[in-house]
């Protein structure tokens, strides 16, 4: 086995600028034929998935021994994989094919351009979690961002202007607050950017005498919050979900945002240590109004795909009390669960936005009250669409089950009021999403649909939104019946995670403790 | 084949069968139907295979994944409840199938719903086999979103939809509780798996109420118990073989038999709520189903009042007898689902009771399946019913509960009322309306199962259950079926006759008076009233209209409000703004382009400041 680790950075590597060099060559190659276009631009999304799901399988690595593999590459960034980033990466690989085939599909103006743009996005957010030193995952976030901005600015729908001011600011000032936050740390640690990595980060903030003043780890905890939707902190997503184009969405909702959370885990939480004073109350109090109030925000809604993009932050919630019962409780399970949650959240997150979307080009609509009955026209669409709504309000069989479950299980030793608030979850996303469907696809059809079918009929789902849901829920499904397919990754590194800042927590002077 | 294997393919197959079915065969119903059908005998077979092989427990157990330090995990738990749960699922479901052939054989869907059958079938057998809390909770899931998807059939009528919705959501609200005690046993006892809680358990002491309570949830929402009752009438808006499977014979029925899997978590003050919470909805719903003129939401009622009366042996500290029942019930209740759906077919599409009548002659078989399932119902000497039914009416007495005695026997006489109500409506009498006047029978694929299972079954599964059930399956119930045979002078068989000649009797005659019509309606429209009202289910509407829309709203204005506006808007944008005055000239050139360039510009400055240290 031993030989093959040889390939993985290279590998790694290639599925990370496949997609940036070819959006680079259609970008600024803007008038390459249609076909050609296509056929590479298809090239630049299905290959790194390919790539990103062969390192997750057993074959590509020892069992149970994490993917933990670096190049000293190009500008001084260090390509590699963790236990943690290797789901991650596979997830992303395969919500930017579905949101690939999306695009391909999509008429729209400039459209190598914008292939190009999404080709961008999409290699950023592999580069997040395929680098294993700070500057990379930096530097990849930062540039997957940009395009976001641009695509939801030029190609995104109603709203989109404004929307995109706010996503930027937002996002900027999340990412500053957090950038801050890592240079004291990195000063602390005594590491200069070149070197750091997250290994060393860690190492070098767990020394003796090394303190960091618990307004490092707050700017950092929240700096990355912002960029995942964390309450009070989350006005920009619902509205920049839904101006973005759809495969923008996609990639953005389910993959980009745990940039925020996967930094959170492997800085805030591991490195820096919030441990169980002030800091940590007042992340568990935003966490929870992230399930409890979001979610009822949830409950207002009355647009599809406003609703779609609510319910991608009200589902953050549990994962960031998972994040929260392992730096209060240093229980691993909580890590172990919310990383669980991140990958079936972005595949399931991710469907939902290709489906809604679905149903918009049929209708013309996303508002519940122009909408009715769709399922008798469209049966196959609304089969696709109770499922991804079954994915994401948890059902067994889908992997947001066993990440909702996890982090339930890992909550056990909180009070009993706290546990039922989180788990209400269960009850209330039932309530809103059951309810679109209901709105959506249940009942007779309405008369909007009837004048719509009328003026331009609309057929069943096509092959593209067909083989871009199969392809996520397809995966969702395989981590829900295999869950060890994410946790035999996950598990080592974070009992390693865990054990580690636990020593930390268990100093006397530990500085989250005033 | 090993004990294992066998399991293996009777949970997998169905699984198999309805990703074939739901993926391939959604044009091809007629061989949809057929395929399903086999399959769900095949798998009654083999049950039947495993039941006669090995009277031995079988236990397996894998492990599917870890977070931190907790296991999850797959296996299989065969004992004796298991035994005859899992004979009866799988028996009665194969007949089902089959009347379902004939039933849907005009329907459009049967791709979608044979699919749905066979999804159920996967979930009840993983509930049957399942070794520990959270493989339970897993099936338990995927028990309601089955029931939710069949429930949904008619989905482009609204009352469908809604209907679908609500058992859902209500389902989940149990839920709720369930997980969380699931999660407070793995706290308390460090295992989910039943064997180990069963050992482990007692060593510490007396079970907490907490562990019963939210175990309870589970059981209150998937058995329909009061307060999370409201479901199940509405649910009848499903086609009929699926409320006579799902919502009559197994689904509803796992609460129970969940239930009497954990017993030991349960302390006496749960058992004492579940005793008279379950007693109270029995006496109550058999009164219900008297204001029902929609042949399934009669009979719906009925199934909530039977659920009432298994939750009350399970109260009493009688599992075996809960368990008992559930299997008599399962087979009578069926079979009257069953018929009451051959009606249907046969009135064409007619539910109301009212309008039917004068059908044991243009029906003969389906009206002496009926009619022998009814009077099982009732709990007529040696008729299956009455073996289970009279058994917990008499632990009742014999634990000296009088109030839950006291309310079995008002449900035992409000089932004798309503049975000779519906028999009276149905059956006898004249044809009162066109559809019921053209009545005729149904094909074999129908009347078979029904035959079978209300004459076999339904009469027979008591004093016959050693020829007609398997032996291995017998094991928990032979103590209460030899002792009953015993008992004819006991206070039960007492209170069970008096209820049967005056309240079958009196009904009987009561609704023959004015044919065409209801006489309670007529004689007192007031009881009528008080009975036909859903109270619980208009307080659920109010506080849903009223509270939870409400307040959804107003957090939705203050987020919108205060976050969005004043903080964001505000106070960070006015700062902002500020700031763009300043850099307006520079910068600002009104085109998004030029915002992007700037953004650009300034990454990279950054990036080239970072690199450069």
């Amino acid at each position: 086995m031993e030989t093959s680790f040889a390939l993985n950075p290279t590998l790694l590597v290639a599925a990370i600028f496949t997609p940036i060099i070819i959006g680079l060559i259609l970008i600024s190659l803007r008038n390459l034929s249609r076909s050609f276009a296509s056929g590479f631009a298809f090239v630049g999304f299905a290959l790194p998935a390919l790539i990103a799901v062969w390192l997750l399988l057993p074959c590509a690595a020892t069992y149970g021994s994490p993917l933990k593999e670096k190049l000293a590459g190009v500008w001084g960034f260090y390509f590699g994989l963790n236990g943690i980033s290797a789901p991650l990466l596979a997830m992303t690989a395969i919500v930017g094919l579905a949101a690939g085939i999306k695009a391909l599909n999509q008429e729209v103006e400039s459209r190598n351009t914008y292939l190009g743009l999404i080709l961008f996005m999409f290699g950023g957010t592999l580069g997040v979690f395929g680098t294993q030193n700070i500057i990379g995952f930096y530097f990849f976030h930062e540039f997957a961002l940009i395009p976001t901005f641009i695509l939801t600015l030029f190609w995104g729908g109603e709203g989109r202007r404004s929307a995109a001011m706010q996503m930027a600011i937002y996002l900027t000032v999340g990412a500053m607050l957090s950038l801050a936050g890592i240079l004291i740390a990195m000063q602390a640690a005594d590491l200069s950017w070149g070197q750091a990595t997250f290994d060393l980060l860690l190492i070098g903030l767990h020394q003796p005498g090394v303190q960091l003043p618990v307004a490092t780890a707050a700017i950092t905890l929240f700096g990355f919050g912002t960029l995942a939707s964390l309450f009070p902190f989350h006005s920009w997503a619902a509205p920049g979900y839904s101006a973005a184009p759809t495969p923008v969405s996609m990639l953005h909702a389910g993959a980009l945002k745990k940039f925020g959370l996967y930094g959170i885990i492997m800085i805030a939480v591991a490195s820096m240590s919030i441990g169980t004073g002030t800091l940590s109350q007042w992340f568990l109090w935003c966490a929870l109004a992230n399930v409890v109030i979001v979610g009822l925000i949830c409950l207002a809604q009355r647009d599809l795909k406003q609703l779609v993009s609510w319910s991608s932050v009200a589902h953050m919630g549990p994962i960031f009390l998972g994040l929260w019962v392992c730096t209060s409780s240093g229980n691993a399970a909580g890590l172990d669960a919310a990383i669980f949650l991140m990958v079936a959240h972005g595949l399931s997150c991710a469907a939902l936005f290709l489906l809604a979307n679905g149903v918009r080009t049929r209708t013309g609509t996303y508002r519940f009250d122009e909408l009715g009955g769709l399922a008798t026209r469209t049966p196959v669409l609304a089969a696709f669409f109770v499922a991804a709504t079954m994915a994401s309000v948890g059902l067994p069989g889908f992997g947001n089950f066993w990440g909702e479950v996890g982090i339930f299980l890992s909550l056990r030793a909180e009070p009993l009021w706290l546990q039922a608030l989180v788990a209400s979850t269960i009850i209330v996303s039932a309530i809103y999403s059951l309810r679109a469907v209901a709105n959506v696809f249940f009942g007779p059809t309405s008369q909007n649909i009837e004048d719509q079918f009328k003026q331009a009929p609309f057929g069943d789902i096509n092959w593209a939104e067909r083989f871009a849901a199969v392809i996520l829920l397809g995966a969702s499904l395989v981590i829900g019946f295999a869950p060890s397919i994410i946790t035999r990754h996950t598990n080592a590194e974070t009992q390693g995670l865990t054990q580690i800042s636990q020593l930390k927590t268990s100093q006397p002077a530990t500085p989250s403790a005033q | 084949m090993d004990s294992i294997q066998l399991l293996h393919w009777i949970l997998f197959l169905p699984l198999g069968a309805a990703a074939f079915s739901a993926l391939c065969l959604r044009r091809l119903g007629g061989f949809a139907a057929w395929f399903s059908t086999a399959t769900a005998f095949t798998i009654a077979t083999l049950a039947l295979v495993l039941l006669i092989k090995t009277d031995d427990t079988i236990s397996w157990h894998i492990e599917l994944a870890k977070f931190g330090n907790v296991s999850l995990g797959f296996g299989y738990l065969i004992d004796a409840n298991a035994r005859l749960m899992l004979f009866v699922v799988s028996f009665v479901a194969a007949w089902i199938h089959l009347f379902s052939v004939g039933y849907m054989h005009e329907d459009s869907a049967r791709g979608r719903f044979f699919a749905g059958l066979s999804i159920f079938m996967f979930s009840i057998l993983g509930i049957v086999i399942a070794d520990n809390l959270l493989m339970t909770f897993i099936f338990w899931e995927l028990v309601g979103f089955s029931s939710y998807m069949l429930i949904a059939h008619y989905f482009d009528k609204d009352f469908a939809a809604a209907a679908s919705k609500k058992a859902f959501i209500t389902n989940r609200i149990g839920d709720l509780g369930f997980i969380l005690g699931i999660a407070l046993c793995l706290n308390l006892y460090g295992t989910l798996n039943f064997a180990e809680l069963a050992s482990v358990a007692p060593l510490k002491g007396a079970v907490p109420i907490a562990v019963g309570l939210l175990l309870m949830c589970g059981f209150l929402g998937k058995s329909a118990q009061f307060p999370l009752h409201v479901w199940l009438t509405d649910a009848m808006a499903g086609p009929t073989p699926v409320s006579a499977l799902i919502h009559a014979a197994t689904m509803v029925a796992a609460g129970v038999y969940f239930m009497a899997r954990v017993s030991f978590l349960l302390a006496p003050e749960v058992l004492q709520w579940i005793a008279i919470s379950g007693a109270g909805m029995a006496a109550l719903a058999g009164l219900c189903a008297l204001a029902q003129t929609d042949i399934k939401k009669s009979l719906a009622y009925s199934t909530l009042a039977h659920l009432g009366i298994m939750g009350c042996a399970l109260g009493l500290g009688h599992p075996e007898l809960a368990v008992l029942h559930m299997a008599m019930h399962a087979f009578f209740k069926a079979t009257l689902f069953l018929g009451a759906g051959s009606v249907i077919h046969g009135c064409h599409h007619e539910q109301d009771m009212l309008k039917m009548g004068g059908l044991l002659k243009k029906m003969p078989l389906t009206a002496a399946t009926f009619i022998a399932a009814t009077l099982s119902n009732c709990a007529l000497p040696f008729f299956a019913g009455w073996y289970s039914k009279d058994a917990i009416i008499e632990a009742a007495w014999h634990d000296e509960k009088f109030v839950v005695f006291s309310f079995l026997a008002l449900a035992a006489f409000a089932t004798c009322l309503y049975s000779g109500r519906m028999i009276r409506l149905v059956f006898l009498g004249t044809a009162n309306s066109e559809d019921a006047s053209h009545a005729h029978e149904s094909p074999w694929t129908m009347t078979l199962p029904i035959a079978i299972l209300g004459l076999g079954y339904s009469i027979a599964a008591g004093f016959g259950a050693h020829y007609l059930l398997p032996a291995s399956a017998l094991q928990i119930i032979n103590e209460p079926l030899h002792e009953m045979a015993f008992h004819l002078t006991a206070p039960a068989t007492i209170v069970g006759l008096v209820a049967l000649s005056f309240g079958l009797l009196g009904s009987l005659k009561f609704y023959g008076l004015l044919p065409g019509r209801d006489s309670l309606q007529v004689f007192s429209p007031r009881t009528y009233h008080l009975l036909e009202n859903r109270w619980m289910d208009n307080v659920y509407q109010w506080f849903i209209d009223n509270v939870v829309r409400r307040v959804s709203e107003f957090i939705a204005f203050l987020d919108l409000l205060l976050i969005n506006g004043v903080a964001v808007r505000w106070i960070v944008g006015g700062f902002t703004a500020a700031l763009g005055h300043l850099t307006g000239a520079l910068f600002h050139r009104g085109q998004a382009r030029g915002y992007a360039l700037w953004i650009t510009i300034g990454s990279l400055l950054l990036i080239w400041f970072l690199l450069a240290r």
